[in-house]
């Protein structure tokens, strides 16, 4: 390209004849050699560089037609123009080759930052998936412990009752007495009804998890709801203080009313559970900010450590098994109580939180209701439906 | 000594607590009950009980920690009750110092039968005879000074490492022995995961001592655990 660029210039000028003055020639080659240098680099710069020396020599500088210079000065000009040329040649390649190694280097650049975050991206997805699959085998193992321990305890009295001679109670020796048989006939009882309270428990949570829950919703006033959750927990809470504290002018609401009795059912349970017998219990229920309803249980107790707050509405989690075990004689839940509740207060469209209690209580689990139209709220669409509603 | 046996049993589930010790009872053995290990060390210290029965997961002391408390003071037979997928921690208890284990939900007569044969292991412990050197346990007699094995009267060549093998088994007859307690005691703690290299040996020891190699009756397999002993036929 540098000899057809400076052949064709040289041919140009002298089609045009040779008045034009020397020095615009001059300037014209050294054109070429900064297009030549810009576009292709230093070798073939120094190549036009030399090029255009000749030429200009040969053909531009008299004598014309040779390759001698007659005057001194033409001499001095000829140099002047051959060092001109070759360092605007180079000056100019040497710009275009760091441009290109800028350019070279940015793609080096985005290219690393690409792989790198394909990299990210594949570990991440790498741990949510070891995540996944450890909480799959935890959640797999609660579960066996909570169906195994009651069925324990029933095959156990079954294989006893099955297997000893019954005996009266004068009898001496091997044997179970009246009293016995009752005894383990009443574990069985008692075993059943958890084993058949966890079932009901994981299908409730698996419908809430599907978002399959439907409300079955009826204007009713809060205290009616509490009262039938009070009624449920009475043999529960039977070695605890109850106190109720109503607002006085309580709104209706439209809700679904076993559920919220659920709710209310689930948190007094848990405050019998986790607090010293003897201890207060408080229930309040009154009117929030932006037309909310707040129900709330206070218990006194050890309280749940601000860390697992949030944890213990995931299902299967126990505070006192998964967190901390700090006292050894608290009894166990089935680690789904409170995420059914939260399944439930969050279909109403409300939110369930833990926090310190007031007047010195350990914790207070506080829930709240919306106590405007429902209609627009998620899930109201079954309150039409009700006779494919699930029931509570 | 059945009679009037005394059993400590430790878990946290009451209603399982209930009916192991009303089953246990009738059977006229003496229960308490512990809900944790903690109370569980406290009732071994006062009452001295001739076996422990324990659940694996338990607050504050679990079932592991409370093995290898109760064989720093005892060598009273340890009884593990586990629910199936706690097997990791079912094999460190008996790695920990526990004789047998019982998988969740069982049997009454299971539960039992397993107690009969750890109070008799208790009591039949292999008898040194008259020289200190015979082992005698069941249908096995070893000389351990001529190394010389008679099960039923006849007398049977064994390899050095098999003859190592069914002494332990024979010093432990009874016990539910993990791959890991077997490998590490008679080919050392450097060999620990070489389960195959027991495999072989327990196949070997098997041809050579049992009417029927197919079919065990002393060399009893514990899937996924170990072997257990059984010196009668």
């Amino acid at each position: 390209m540098a000899i057809v660029g400076v052949a064709a210039l040289t041919a140009t000028f002298k089609l045009l004849n040779a008045h034009i003055n020397a020095a615009t020639v001059a300037l014209a080659f050294l054109l070429v050699v900064l297009f030549v240098a810009t576009w292709w680099g230093a070798r073939p710069a120094v190549i036009a560089s030399v090029l255009s020396v000749l030429c200009f020599n040969f053909f531009f500088l008299p004598p014309f037609g040779t390759l001698t210079v007659e005057a001194p000065d033409n001499w001095i000009a000829l140099l002047a123009f051959l060092i001109t040329a070759i360092t605007v040649g180079q000056l100019s390649a040497n710009a275009k080759r760091r441009t290109e190694e800028a350019e070279a280097g940015r793609q080096e650049i985005e290219r690393l930052y690409q792989e790198l975050r394909d990299a990210f991206e594949r570990a991440s997805h790498a741990e949510a998936l070891r995540q996944s699959e450890k909480l799959k085998s935890a959640l797999l193992d609660a579960v066996t412990h909570d169906i195994r321990t009651p069925l324990t305890s029933i095959k156990a009295s079954v294989s006893t009752l099955l297997e000893t001679p019954g005996k009266t109670t004068m009898e001496k020796g091997v044997g179970l007495d009246a009293e016995e048989r009752q005894e383990m006939l009443q574990v069985i009882d008692e075993e059943c009804d958890r084993l058949d309270r966890f079932v009901e428990g994981l299908i409730e949570l698996a419908r809430i998890e599907a978002g399959e829950m439907h409300l079955r919703r009826s204007w009713g006033t809060i205290d009616e709801i509490l009262a039938a959750a009070f009624a449920r927990a009475e043999p529960l809470t039977r070695h605890h203080q109850m106190r109720i504290n109503l607002s006085d002018e309580m709104p209706v609401v439209q809700v679904d009313p076993r559920a919220v009795s659920e709710v209310v059912f689930t948190l007094v349970d848990n405050a019998a559970k986790y607090s010293p017998a003897g201890s207060t219990i408080v229930v309040t229920a009154e009117p929030a900010d932006n037309g909310f309803l707040e129900v709330a249980v206070e218990s006194a107790g050890e309280g749940i450590p601000v860390e697992l707050r949030e944890r213990v509405f995931d299902k299967f989690f126990r505070a006192t098994r998964d967190g901390d075990t700090s006292d050894v004689r608290q009894p166990k839940g089935s680690g789904m109580g409170l995420a059914v509740a939260k399944g439930i207060v969050e279909a109403h469209g409300g939110r369930i939180w833990i926090e310190n209690g007031r007047e010195g209580r350990a914790t207070r689990v506080a829930f709240t209701l919306l106590m405007d139209d429902p209609i627009a709220q998620p899930y109201s669409t079954s309150t039409s439906d009700s006779s494919k509603a699930a029931t509570f | 000594m059945n009679d009037q046996a005394r059993i400590l049993v430790v878990d946290d589930e009451p209603q399982i607590a209930r009916v192991i010790r009303t089953g246990l009872k009738t059977h006229g053995y003496d229960v308490r009950v512990a809900a944790d290990g903690v109370s569980a060390l406290e009732t071994f210290d006062d009452w001295h009980p001739d076996l422990v029965l324990t659940d694996l997961s338990m607050p504050n002391l679990d079932g592991l920690q409370l093995c290898q408390r109760l064989r720093a003071l005892s060598q009273l037979p340890i009884i593990i009750l586990s629910v199936r997928g706690e097997e990791k921690m079912k094999v460190e208890a008996l790695d920990a110092g526990a004789d047998d284990y019982v998988t969740k939900p069982f049997g009454m007569d299971e539960l039992l039968a397993r107690i009969r044969a750890q109070l008799r292991r208790l009591s039949a412990t292999p008898k040194r005879e008259t020289s200190s050197h015979v082992l005698q346990v069941g249908d096995f007699r070893i000389d351990l000074e001529a190394r010389s094995v008679i099960v039923k009267e006849s007398e049977v060549h064994l390899t050095p490492k098999e003859y190592d093998l069914l002494v332990h088994f024979v010093q432990n007859a009874g016990k539910v022995l993990t791959h890991h307690a077997l490998l590490s005691a008679v080919w050392g703690g450097n060999y620990t995961e070489q389960g195959e290299y027991l495999r072989v040996f327990v196949g070997q020891l098997r041809k050579k001592i049992e009417p029927t190699p197919s079919a065990p009756r002393y060399i009893l397999t514990e899937p996924w655990v170990g072997y257990r002993f059984n010196p009668d036929s």
